[in-house]
């Protein structure tokens, strides 16, 4: 009763706040460049977005810009990079956690921490995603949506199997490595013709299994290796024995199985947000759990940000511009139309956005224990250094500990040549 | 004062020699015929190529510009554990995929360059040929499904004829070799048709005469046909081994280069390097490195061609 009066009450303040903002006309004349990325629920929404700045600033063009990031967040950087090497850079960017230390380091943005001190509205977003926003004390990005990597599980093979759904429980590793094996189906012949889970194959989406063993591939500060940590092995040791011991999952290779989970082959994969849409689209009856835990239950996150190009001869107007890409109507647009999670919690709270799946209100139940994606300033040569390594061990290419060993050695000549380049 | 008279020879030779206005004005008109197409080449051949070799000279920072490193870019590639592996990898698909892409290539023309009806002939051409224009995304996700390790089309069909199963992406045993069966099933229709026209280049009447001298078919293929086909086959080679040694999306589509590096080129690497790491400097001098391999190569092969093609 009490949180409902409240979730009014903020609602209320959220839009009064919102109409005291929505001042007079404004008659200024002025073209700004928009560079986002997403799919066509983001575009949707963006275009909606400056739809209502418009009605403010009438006189203002937005020229959109829409990346799919369809080959990693590297030719995204390179084409930031490339627009502001030919002085036609956007006055406003949208982009990602895995790119925000590169273009921090490169000071392309200007730092928004007076606007976001003027703006209240900004206290709806969870602290930790402006915390994660940072760099050397200021704050250069507005988060958006945000992904945690999550368990997600087809509730019919549990069913199937006759194996307890996980629900909102914390299980630990032994317990998920036997759910594994239950819900693995062999034929005759012993070849799987149902995998229990699929060991990631991704950079994001493996780093939970580090982080719930309480470690990291870089060290804290993202500055060097920590592949040497003896718990980063046990953690490739564990998702290895899963693959080969076990047999509960295939070799990791270039493709990620989604069309096969969602095919129901595959019973169990780690995943974010953005693969509700399509689990509804193909009807399966998919719920999500959270990672298991081995130390802690901290899974990884990763997140989106609008910041503000440091060469707009039209800060404040780009400044207004996101407000209106941040405000709730949009959070809750892109949210509803999946993708990730809104920064917004009041619009991660709507009855559409908590609807699929039924544990939907998992996602921000575990924001507090999320660890961001390790993004340095070299993050795309250490995600390839990594993956390379990573896929190599898991197809048993190479012994974990060797392979443990040649990541190290390489990650650290990444930073040793990142750290010469000032 | 005049050194020579008008009517000289000297001074005859020398108008002679001399164009005349009207071949003069076509010389022009030819030079501007060229000229788009001479501007085409320079903008987007010549200067790439030397602002490539100049880069590779520098560490260049997309923001900063660039920084003049000497060889330090070259000594880093030839001194990388990886590099040889890489190398390695360009070299084994170079020349298996060249052998089966212009072998099978030849074998499809030489059974199609036969006498049967119009439509199974223009049909069975198609076939071979239409791997050629499917883009490669497609078949990508069609080759994926069929490498599968467990769930995979091939892999269920070798079950059920009771054989084991092959990692065909997962191991570097065989990952390579997967590769290239995908390469020759996309590219060698291309060379097929090449074959087609040159077979039908033999003179008949060269082929009658052997017949009713007796010779068999081998005996023709190998006294008429093949030395008639060379410089086409040897086209075809050379062709073949400069798109080899550049071999980016067969091995990007199935493997990204993986496991490991067992199956990563050296094309992948420079657009790794360079857009990946921003590494531009670093991925221009793998790019010249390539480029000489390459120049390196077909020399060799143009020098051999003199003991082996008719011209």
């Amino acid at each position: 009763m009490f949180r409902g009066i409240a979730k009014l009450a903020l609602s209320a303040a959220i839009g009064l706040a919102a109409l005291s903002a929505a001042h007079a006309q404004s008659d200024e004349k002025a073209t700004l460049k928009l560079m986002s990325f997403g799919g066509e629920a983001q575009t949707t929404a963006i275009k909606h977005a400056i739809e209502r700045f418009n009605k403010d600033y009438p006189n203002v063009t937005v020229e959109l810009t829409m990346d799919p990031i369809s080959t990693g967040w590297g030719d995204y950087v390179t084409r930031v990079l490339s627009q502001f090497n030919a002085r036609n850079a956007a006055d406003v960017y949208g982009t990602a956690i895995e790119t925000f230390r590169t273009f921090e380091s490169k000071k392309l943005f200007v730092p928004l921490d007076d606007y976001i001190a003027a703006n209240p509205g900004y206290s709806d977003f969870a602290p930790s995603l402006f915390e994660q926003s940072s760099y050397q004390g200021k704050t250069y990005f507005i988060p958006i949506g945000w992904n945690n990597i999550m368990i997600n599980y087809n509730r019919a093979l549990f069913r199937d199997a006759g194996v307890d759904l996980p629900k909102d429980t914390v299980w630990n590793w032994d317990e998920f490595r036997d759910v594994a094996k239950k819900l693995t189906k062999r034929d005759a012949a012993g070849n799987a013709t149902q995998f229990g889970y699929e060991v990631p194959s991704q950079f994001f989406f493996v780093q939970p299994w580090f982080f719930s063993n309480g470690t990291s591939i870089l060290n804290k500060d993202w500055s060097g290796s920590n592949m040497l940590d003896p718990k980063v092995a046990e953690s490739l040791q564990y998702l290895h024995d899963l693959i080969h011991v076990d047999k509960v999952s295939p070799i990791p290779g270039k493709e990620t199985m989604d069309n096969q989970f969602m095919a129901g082959q595959v019973a169990m994969i780690s995943r974010g947000h953005w693969i509700v849409q399509n689990a509804i689209n193909a009807k399966l009856d998919m719920d999500v759990a959270i990672p298991p835990k081995k130390e802690t239950d901290a899974t990884v996150i990763g997140f989106g940000g609008y910041a503000v190009s440091r060469t707009s001869e039209h800060p404040e107007l780009a400044k207004a511009l996101i407000s209106e890409l941040t405000s709730f109507e949009t959070q809750k647009e892109e949210g509803e139309g999946g993708g990730g999670v809104p920064g917004r919690k009041t619009a991660a709270e709507t009855k559409a956005f908590l609807a699929f799946p039924p544990s939907a209100a998992l996602y921000y139940k575990t924001l507090p224990n999320t660890i961001p994606v390790p993004s340095p300033a070299n993050f795309q040569e250490v995600e390839k250094i990594f993956i390379r390594n990573y896929q190599a061990m898991m197809a048993d290419e190479i012994p974990i500990a060797e392979g443990v060993k040649k990541t190290h050695e390489e990650l650290e000549a990444s930073f040793k040549r990142l750290a010469s380049k000032g | 004062m005049t050194i020579f008279a008008a009517n000289s020879p000297v001074a005859t030779r020398a108008v002679a020699d001399r164009p005349s206005e009207l071949k003069r004005a076509q010389a022009r008109a030819g030079y501007l015929f060229i000229l788009p197409s001479f501007v085409l080449y320079l903008i987007f051949v010549l200067a790439p190529v030397i602002v490539t070799f100049l880069l590779s000279f520098t560490y260049y920072d997309p923001i900063e510009g660039a920084t003049f490193v000497g060889l330090d870019n070259f000594r880093r590639f030839l001194t990388d554990d990886r590099s040889l592996q890489i190398f390695w990898n360009t070299l084994r698909f170079a020349f298996f995929a060249v052998s089966f892409n212009v072998g099978v290539g030849l074998a499809l023309a030489l059974a199609l360059n036969r006498a049967m009806p119009s439509w199974l002939l223009y049909f069975f051409r198609l076939a071979f040929f239409l791997p050629v224009i499917i883009a490669a995304a497609f078949v990508s996700i069609v080759w994926s499904y069929f490498y599968g390790d467990e769930l995979g089309v091939i892999n269920y069909y070798l079950i059920q004829l009771g054989l084991t199963p092959v990692r065909w992406l997962t191991s570097s045993k065989t990952a390579m070799m997967s590769i290239i069966i995908m390469d020759v099933w996309k590219n060698t229709g291309f060379f097929m048709i090449i074959f087609i026209a040159a077979l039908q280049g033999v003179p008949k009447t060269i082929m009658d005469a052997a017949t009713m001298d007796g010779a068999s078919y081998w005996r023709r293929f190998t006294k008429i046909i093949l030395p008639w086909i060379s410089p086409v086959i040897f086209f075809n080679i050379v062709y073949a081994s400069i798109g080899a040694l550049q071999v980016f999306e067969s091995i990007v589509i199935l493997t990204a280069g993986g496991p490991g590096d067992s199956t990563r080129s050296m094309s992948i690497l420079i657009v790794e390097e360079a857009f990946g790491s921003f590494e531009i400097g670093y991925a221009a001098s793998i790019a010249v490195v390539l480029t000489l391999v390459i120049l390196l190569l077909t020399s060799l092969q143009l020098l051999g061609s003199r003991r082996w093609v008719s011209y």
